[in-house]
């Protein structure tokens, strides 16, 4: 089989530097195009119409089984989204559906906020710490230090997301599993 | 705390959404703003006429800059937190001007409009808890001394694209009342809600002899790792919040005077929230007075955090404590102490505000008199 060829990264390659900035400890990392076959976003049940929500899970799948020791059991995991404009496909859709005058599709209704998508996460990884979903990097990098340094997380899954159709057509992702210098026995 | 400033269906103020939610009347309505002939359902609370978010968010953390006695020196030091679902107009922008439309620049314009910085502005966009998520974290920031003040703020504003998910979602009540934790309660109705607060240290308004309306005393946050819409139904996710929040207010469960439910209405949440509290707070659960002001006020989505903290905070300082309206009957899975018929009279001095939403995301907060 021929070895995976890495594709150039992007500007969402930063952050696990931004995140060690920040004071978090990488575990793993991860981003979206990683690989040349990296070209098509694997289909998540229950979610249409939109890469949002199934790229969002599968770089943060990628993040998870790239950790580098099995998680100790009782470890809580925030899960802390980063997009600037969020779901914006699924969004357009509804503004669509609504300006026609028709009722747009209830699945949309359960994907028209992240939380969704991190509450699928939660239950197929066993994350039991806070949801969060914020605009900006450093946000969020912020916030993961904080919900650990405040007990309510032992680490956090950090995922950036930023759909093509708000910028050059292609849709970026990035995930790292972050954790605080003093948290390395949970 | 030492500022609060809202707009409500009740009207523009803190004074109409005191008095209305202790009216008991809930401010229920067919919508007016937008054509709702395509939908099942054609209720929220809405104020009256069409209020754009932008122009209510500025004034109402103006308001409640005013309201803490900010100076312009104090603002232009002082960061947002915003909490919405994004700018309404983005998802009928040209695809060109999209990338302009971002949460972080409205808040930004907003940050501008009111003189506050524009550094280390935030948005939250995690749903019915972002409002509630941004408290607790502003609240753990400035008690961890990596800011001495935030000004903490939400939105939402009835519209027509929420509505029609909501209404396709089958989630809206379709005999127009929402009847948390009762028998026969049919789902949620919207409603409009702009809040914000004025969070800071205490050594920070004492040093400009400002007086605190309230404390934040405790925050939580958890997950329930269950499923991307539904409640945890053994309400152990919402638990873990509860407890930490009452931990980090040195508080034990019998020192709750009141809790202001997250209290949605809908058939699986409110036995959840239910069995959280019983688990939580132990026998305490049956005798702390409960009610959730969505039956009043309706859903505000991403300002629900903000607005019903600042229904807790006037409840004690006036020392009532709001009703549960809708209410038709007990519920076997929903049994709590209710406040029923009339707001209840209370010297409490320490109460919980808890929100819930989507991805089983759960936060409480505790706040007290000064």
């Amino acid at each position: 089989m021929m070895p995976l060829e890495p594709v150039a990264p992007t500007a969402l390659g930063a952050l696990p530097a931004a995140a060690s900035d920040a004071g978090l400890v990488v575990l793993s990392a991860v981003s979206w195009p990683e690989v040349t076959t990296d070209n098509e976003v694997p289909p998540l049940a229950g979610f249409i119409e939109s890469t949002f929500s199934p790229l969002l899970a599968e770089v943060a799948a990628r993040a998870l089984r790239r950790r580098p020791d099995p998680k100790p059991p009782g470890t809580v995991t925030a899960i802390v989204m980063v997009t600037a404009l969020g779901d914006v496909t699924s969004a357009i859709r509804v503004a669509a559906a609504v300006d026609a005058g028709k009722r747009p599709s209830p699945l949309l209704f359960f994907q028209s906020v992240p939380n969704a998508v991190a509450g699928y996460l939660a239950a197929r990884w066993d994350l039991t710490g806070p949801v969060v979903c914020v605009s900006g990097i450093s946000a969020g990098l912020d916030i993961a230090a904080l919900l650990i340094d405040d007990a309510d997380a032992d680490e956090a899954l950090v995922i950036r997301i930023d759909l093509g159709v708000a910028s050059d057509g292609l849709d970026h992702s990035a995930a790292i599993l972050v954790t605080r210098p003093d948290r390395n026995d949970p | 705390m030492t500022g609060t400033a809202v707009l409500s269906a009740y009207g523009p103020g803190t004074e109409a959404l005191l008095s209305g939610v202790l009216s008991g009347r809930p401010a229920f309505a067919p919508v007016q703003r937008f054509d709702v002939s395509a939908r099942r359902v054609g209720v929220a609370a809405a104020t009256a006429g069409s209020p754009q978010l932008h122009a209510e968010v500025a004034r109402v953390v103006g308001e409640a800059c005013d309201d803490a006695g900010l100076s312009a020196a104090d603002r232009a030091r002082t960061p947002l937190f915003l909490a919405i679902h994004g700018d309404p107009a983005a998802p009928r922008a040209a695809a060109g001007g999209r990338t302009a439309l971002t949460p972080e620049a409205f808040a930004g314009t907003v940050a501008h409009t009111c003189g506050l910085t524009e550094q280390d502005l935030r948005c939250y966009m995690s749903a019915c808890v972002a409002a509630s998520t941004a408290i607790g974290d502003a609240a753990a920031a400035i008690a961890r001394g990596l800011a001495s003040r935030v000004i903490v703020a939400g939105g939402y504003l009835v519209e027509p694209d929420q509505f029609a998910l909501f209404d396709a979602g089958r989630v809206l009540a379709s005999d127009g009342q929402v009847r948390p934790f009762s028998t026969g309660r049919r789902g949620l109705l919207l409603g409009d809600g702009v809040g914000a607060v004025v969070i800071e240290s205490s050594e920070a308004a004492a040093a400009r002899r400002a007086l605190p309306l309230a404390r934040i005393a405790g925050w939580g946050r958890s997950g329930d790792a269950f499923h991307p819409c539904q409640p945890r139904p053994d309400g152990h996710g919402l638990a873990r919040a509860i407890t930490a929040a009452l931990q980090r207010a040195g508080a034990v469960a019998a020192d709750l005077g009141y809790i202001n439910a997250h209290g949605s209405g809908t058939a699986a949440s409110d036995p959840a929230e239910t069995n959280a509290l019983r688990l939580a707070l132990g026998d305490a659960a049956a005798t702390v007075p409960v009610s959730s002001t969505k039956s009043l006020h309706g859903q505000v989505l991403e300002a629900s955090g903000v607005l019903e903290l600042i229904v807790t905070l006037l409840a004690l300082r006036k020392g009532m404590l709001p009703v549960n309206a809708g209410y038709l009957g007990a519920d076997d899975g929903c049994r709590l102490r209710l406040v029923l018929d009339e707001p209840l009279a209370t010297d409490a001095e320490l109460a919980m505000s808890l929100n819930c939403a989507f991805g089983g995301a759960n936060t409480a907060i505790v706040v007290g008199l000064p």
